[in-house]
């Protein structure tokens, strides 16, 4: 697979993964509510969606109910089985929102902790209901057809080949120039010798990971027991300056966030440009490089490139999660979320004011399962075959951590902390290359074991996430007398 | 040839649930005196019974040394004595700096969330994520047979030997013995607990409380009258009523070691100064420090305390299904929750009866409902949690 066509996959995943963990933050961060019944509602969402868009009768192995076809029901209109599919989706969000109202009104009232267990077995107990009850939605054996929005139509592409390359390989180009600029601006406050202690940093560790696992490579090949041979001691060294350079750099700066923005840029860079330019350098291979700085044309998709499915896809997904992120911005900024906010910092105190309070919790619920159904629906629809495993209590955590990671009760280190827990957690599988097939559940089990300290690590020295909370755009004022 | 039933669930419920008890002590005095949700508890059980396996099967676990391996009770104790160790770690690592920093309940229960995440990915890295289990002997389940028929009851014992039934001892009970054995069990049982609370007051603490005395003291009369008084059996051909009840030895030992150790755990918490300070921490840990109690020592002797019974939990629960795997943990999470918060979570007493009470609906339920939903098992207990913290939030015990 080419490296485009990974980062996209992997751009994918953080998109949905985004959107559910949003609707954790509306319930955890903004309102305070410990629900690690997440999951459920992305079950409910995917399994409604799914059971809503797909036609009855769909394969001989499905025993379940039997689905009712609404992406086929707007077969005549233009664009009818996205309308379809889009309406299964409002449904399926629908659904889950609903379920979070059933289960919330008995439960919400509880302590924080005794909803925390109540909500994680109430999620274990519809995940065993689905696992078992073949009749619902054929149990353990998943759902294998599932409909995806506007499948039919990509490729997509022009026949030319240069307005091919112009129309969707700009906007790449574009984008990824954006991004760039960006990321200068928030590493534009290091000094000089700040940056250079932190690309230092950067490329030592870069170093050092090649040569380690070049080491592992010849290691786990020929068996051999590890030595102190010329590899080993250059990345032991190199590694020993990272760690030298890095931590000269966090000591002397104010600007940590700036100081990682740096790191991780050229870490991107170096993954995702270097790799490519150093084969143009040595093979004349411009390939590779094109691919991904075109990261939007597929040149496999049709006889001249173009669209493919995935990367449209990809793009479907943004812009929900845009849609989204703009609906809980406003919500969260509105009067309505500072009331939210309240009933987190202190319940008794929107409770003395007249503010019903439960109702409060109780909608902040049903909002944030909903986002976490949409995500359920475009998740099923991106990977192409649910199943009850795939909605495990561990989804729910790894949410969590994302949350924790980016900053708890902000809506963008929402977005950031879920990259960068799915780049760890995904983004990482490409070192499982240079080890031997049978290692690959260990090589699992040490991501989460990672993710797991990093957590801990996290909430012990920065509670407040990489960002820290947001922002609002109505603030408090100071102690009711206004300024003006 | 009788079939099983309701006795027999029952039995069977009260193991799983003195196995439950003995996790949910170690969680209560956790909740209540370190004031930590530890949803990490799960996987401390599964830590302690792969510990427990990297002595007894070392072959099975990598960077142990082959040696042969040591028989369960050996590893047991040794793998046992580890896990407090770990325990130690966890406190001193992790919750006493969260502690000192003033980390608030959400905070709590989002690091226990990581350290479970990690301790059941470091068995899964070693260990793999395959069922395994214990080098131990096999043991051999006997059926107690109870006939109920016109002359009284009549008991059979049978085992199966190499494919065949054999019975191995038979007797009965007439109507009258019967009578006598159940009434003077509960005479004594009521006899036992009017003494103790003969002389209530408030200055009067009992070391183990009279409900359970009275309970103790009718069940072991029970036992002695029924050996005593057997008699001949009878004809069980027109046996009007029959059930079967399986028994094994390690029945005894599970409920023989829970028990032992809830009473050495009483007497620490009743009897020694650290008791006293554990439980005057639990109910205000700032008067307690100003009273001259030493809150961190106290803190690590709960986590420790925590980690030798979850060790213990994990073996029984091991020995007892012949089934260890990396989730065997979490899924005793639940029913462990609802244990603790049902019985209240300041009273590790009020932890123990609900975990009898829980064990006993997992099984009877199993037994009671369609077989379809066996697979339901968990969540009965579930059911009953919500219940409990809809009707009676405080717990069953309240406090202690």
């Amino acid at each position: 697979m080419a490296l485009a066509d990974f980062f996209i996959s992997l751009m994918t995943f953080v998109t949905i993964y985004s959107l559910f963990a949003l609707g954790l933050n509306v319930k955890f961060g903004f309102t305070g509510l410990i629900d690690f019944g997440h999951v459920a509602y992305f079950m409910i969402g995917a399994y409604v969606t799914v059971f809503l868009a797909m036609p009855a009768g769909i394969s001989s192995t499905y025993e379940g109910l039997s689905g009712l076809g609404l992406a086929t029901m707007f077969a005549g209109v233009p664009g009818g089985d996205l309308l379809g599919w889009g309406l299964a989706l409002v449904l399926g969000m629908l659904a889950a929102a609903l379920v979070s109202l059933l289960v919330g009104i008995p439960t919400i009232r509880l302590r924080e902790d005794y909803l925390a267990i109540t909500a994680l077995g109430i999620a274990t107990i519809l995940n065993a209901v689905f696992h078992n009850e073949r009749w619902l939605f054929n149990g353990a054996f998943g759902i294998r057809e599932i409909p995806r929005p506007l499948a039919g139509v990509f490729p997509i592409g022009t026949g030319s080949f240069q307005l091919n390359l112009l129309i969707f390989g700009l906007p790449s180009v574009l984008a990824l120039g954006y991004v760039g600029y960006r990321t200068v601006k928030v590493v534009r406050p290091l000094s000089a010798r700040e940056a250079t202690l932190g690309v230092g940093a950067t490329l030592a560790l870069a170093g050092s990971l090649i040569f380690v696992i070049t080491t592992m490579l010849g290691l786990v090949v020929n068996l051999g027991i590890f030595s102190l041979n010329v590899d080993n001691t250059i990345a032991f060294l190199l590694l020993v300056g990272a760690v030298v350079l890095g931590r000269q750099a966090l000591r002397e700066t104010d600007h940590v966030g700036s100081l990682l923005a740096l790191v991780s840029a050229i870490l991107f860079s170096l993954w995702y440009l270097g790799q490519p330019l150093v084969e143009l350098v040595t093979e004349g291979n411009t390939s590779d490089l094109l691919l991904n700085l075109f990261w939007l044309y597929d040149a496999n998709a049709g006889s001249a490139g173009g669209l493919d499915y995935d990367r449209f896809f990809f793009l479907f997904t943004l812009v929900l999660l845009a849609g989204a992120y703009w609906w809980v911005q406003r919500t969260v900024n509105s009067p309505y979320g500072r009331v939210l906010r309240a009933v987190r910092d202190d319940e008794t105190v929107p409770e003395a004011l007249g503010k019903p309070t439960f109702r409060y919790k109780i909608q902040s619920l049903m909002f944030g399962s909903a986002l976490a159904g949409a995500a359920g629906g475009l998740w099923a629809a991106n990977i192409g075959f649910i199943d009850p495993t795939q909605f495990a209590s561990t989804v729910t955590f790894f949410a969590y951590t994302a949350v924790i990671i980016g900053g708890t009760a902000n809506n963008r280190g929402v977005i950031l902390g879920t990259a960068v827990f799915w780049v760890i957690n995904s983004g990482t599988r490409f070192l499982d290359d240079f080890f031997p097939s049978e290692y690959a559940q260990q090589l699992a089990a040490l991501r989460l074991i990672l993710i797991g300290a990093l957590l801990i690590v996290i909430l012990y020295y920065r509670p407040e996430g990489m960002l820290g909370e947001q922002d609002y755009d109505i603030d408090l004022g100071r102690g009711g007398v206004s300024d003006d | 040839m009788a079939s099983a039933g309701l006795l027999d669930a029952i039995l069977q419920g009260l193991i799983t649930g003195t196995i439950i008890a003995a996790g949910a002590l170690g969680l209560s005095l956790i909740y209540s005196i370190a004031e930590v949700p530890n949803f990490a508890h799960g996987d401390m059980i599964t830590i302690g019974a792969y510990l427990t396996l990297a002595l007894n099967k070392p072959g099975a676990v990598p960077f142990v040394p082959d040696f042969g391996g040591l028989p369960l009770v050996a590893a047991g104790i040794v793998g046992i004595t580890v896990a407090g160790g770990t325990g130690a770690v966890y406190e001193l690592a992790i919750f006493r700096r969260f502690r000192s920093k003033g980390a608030d309940l959400i905070t709590m229960v989002i690091v226990s969330l990581g350290l479970a995440l990690v301790l059941r990915n470091v068995v899964l890295f070693l260990v793999g994520s395959g069922n395994i289990n214990y080098n131990t002997e096999r043991v051999t389940n006997t059926n107690v047979e109870l006939y109920l028929t016109g002359n009284g009851l009549s008991v059979q014992t049978v085992q199966r030997q190499a494919g065949d039934l054999v019975t191995l001892g038979e007797w009965g009970y007439g109507w009258l013995s019967l009578l006598v054995i159940v009434g003077v069990a509960i005479a004594a049982g009521v006899a036992v607990y009017r003494w103790r609370t003969d002389d209530t007051g408030f200055e009067t603490v009992h070391l183990v409380s009279p409900r359970v005395l009275g309970v103790a003291a009718g069940v072991a009369t029970l036992a002695v009258l029924a050996t005593v008084l057997q008699g001949a059996p009878h004809a069980i051909d027109a046996a009007a009523w029959s059930t079967s009840v399986g028994v094994s030895i390690k029945y005894g030992v599970i409920l023989g070691l829970t028990l032992v150790t809830m009473l050495a755990m009483n007497l620490l918490l009743k009897g020694t100064r650290t008791g006293r300070a554990m439980r005057a921490t639990a109910d205000n840990m700032a008067l307690a420090e100003i009273r001259g109690v030493n809150i961190d020592r106290i803190q690590l002797v709960v986590w420790v305390i925590a980690a030798l019974l979850t060790a213990l939990a994990g073996i029984l629960t091991g020995w007892f299904a012949s089934n260890l795997n990396p989730n065997m943990g979490f899924s005793l999470l639940l029913p462990i929750f609802a244990a603790v918060i049902m019985g209240g979570i300041t009273s590790p007493y009020g932890a123990v009866l609900a975990s009898l009470i829980i064990g006993v609906s997992m099984d009877v339920g199993v037994f009671l409902l369609p077989a379809e939903f066996a697979t339901y098992r968990t969540a009965i207990a579930f059911v009953i949690l919500i219940a409990v913290l809809l009707v009676k939030p405080e717990g069953l015990w309240g406090d202690v």
